[in-house]
């Protein structure tokens, strides 16, 4: 691993910490019908993905916080191909949350991007 | 990290490699990292009906990761976002995060040094309130485990000679595992110990009579049933320190109110009344309000105990074998 890599490695995981969350909660705010571990993790694939999660494993302890914070709500329901699967859907609170989060996100996006390319507005 | 990962071939390897890399780890994280993984594998293997298990689970130590990848996420991963989620513990941060945003941080439990502040200060624990609560609950829920063990057991035994013998142990030792995780939420929420929130890994392999094999040599079912029958006697001292301490301290706590209504000759401590003796009402206010606290320190530190006592016999068991 060179030292880019190693640096590039870091800021992955530091942007990757906030950002799980909000995805999570974005996923599952436009489901319409509730989600479980595997259905969530496959939504990840493709482009986000190495930025976000590095592996789809790191989701599920992040869905279980969003759980036991009361963002998401859980139930359990049997399945003919392994364990009973825990479904997850979003919760009132987790949707004002999401909006907030939503909001906060856009901001962030808007100041980084003017300060990345550079611009000055005065 | 080292870049030669061994890749296993089944799912029951994979989730072998798993354990192997939590070794150590909290076993409440542990179970739930295993059921987590068992969920991915098995759905993932459902997807793709026409390749065999060993070449999946290639493609998904790059998606989902490798065991010991997935270890590390775990034991990384969990302590970050619980930092983050969990509401601060104690009341005192409570207090302090009063603005509402600044509650997400790392809570530093410090101490009061003084032990009078350290004696009063159990009032503002919610932690204390919730054990008391578990104190009084207890003996329903100790009656409860405990005709349900006996009852399942005796019955077991019982039908071993008729043909719904072995079903009905079959379903009776699934109760036991399902009220096992029923009495881990009631011990997190309310002793605040960290218990597993998904059921302890099951092997799917292997014929039905293998799997009540499995469920019979498994040590976590002997000890949740142990767990179970305990509960009688314990739940029994649990309430009876709890209501007595709390029935006494409100007594003493009530001599003053009963004085003023003029029910004062009904009381009597030491061959004299209360009437006689006017002045006993503030020693006696003062030793119920002091009760109070002492009944509350008795139950955070019960709580500490048996919380420790439900890891051990519910959690611990599967996951040293």
């Amino acid at each position: 691993m060179t030292e880019t890599e190693i640096h590039l490695k870091k800021f992955q995981k530091e942007l990757s910490a906030g950002m799980v969350s909000l995805v999570l909660l974005g996923v599952l705010g436009q489901a319409t019908e509730p989600m479980y571990g595997y259905q969530i993790a496959k939504r990840f694939e493709g482009a986000g993905e190495a930025v976000l999660t590095g592996k789809q494993s790191a989701l599920y302890p992040v869905l279980r916080n969003l759980s036991a914070s009361g963002l998401l709500d859980s139930f359990v329901e049997p399945s003919v191909s392994g364990p009973p699967r825990r479904y997850y859907q979003i919760t009132e609170d987790g949707r004002a949350v999401l909006s907030e989060w939503m909001n906060t996100w856009n901001a962030t996006r808007g100041f980084v991007d003017s300060i990345l390319k550079g611009d000055s507005h005065e | 990290m080292s870049n030669i990962l061994q890749t296993p071939k089944t799912i029951p390897e994979y989730l072998e490699l798993l354990r192997a890399a939590l070794k150590g780890k909290d076993p409440a994280l542990v179970q739930d990292a295993l059921y987590d993984a068992e969920e991915y594998l098995r759905a993932e293997l459902a997807e793709h009906p026409g390749q065999d298990e060993a070449s999946v689970l290639e493609k998904v130590s790059s998606s989902y990761g490798a065991p010991e990848e997935v270890a590390e996420i775990y034991s990384e991963r969990e302590v970050a976002v619980s930092e983050a989620f969990r509401s601060p513990r104690a009341s005192i941060q409570q207090t302090q995060s009063s603005a509402g945003v600044a509650s997400v941080g790392v809570s530093v439990n410090k101490k009061p040094q003084n032990p009078i502040a350290w004696f009063f200060g159990v009032a503002a624990d919610p932690r204390a309130y919730a054990a008391l609560f578990y104190m009084l609950l207890s003996l329903a829920t100790g009656i409860f485990y405990f005709t349900w063990a006996v009852t399942g057991l005796s019955l077991s035994l019982g039908f071993m000679i008729l043909i719904i013998g072995i079903p009905f142990a079959v379903l009776f030792m699934g109760s036991v595992w399902a009220l096992s995780l029923v009495e881990g939420r009631l011990v997190e929420t309310m002793l605040g110990v960290r218990m597993p929130r998904r059921p302890a890994y099951v092997n799917q392999e292997g014929g039905f009579l293998t799997r009540i094999k499995e469920i019979l040599v498994d040590p976590r079912t002997w000890a949740t049933l142990l767990y179970m029958l305990l509960m009688l006697p314990l739940g029994n001292i649990y309430f009876n320190i709890a209501f007595i301490g709390l029935i006494l301290s409100l007594s003493f706590l009530s001599a003053p109110f009963i004085y003023f209504l003029g029910y004062a000759d009904h009381v009597h401590l030491f061959n004299t009344s209360l009437a006689e003796q006017p002045w006993l009402v503030i020693p006696m206010f003062v030793i119920g309000a002091l009760g109070i606290f002492v009944t509350l320190h008795v139950a955070r530190g019960i709580g500490k105990l048996h919380g420790q006592l439900a890891k051990n016999l519910l959690v611990h068991t599967s996951a040293n074998s």
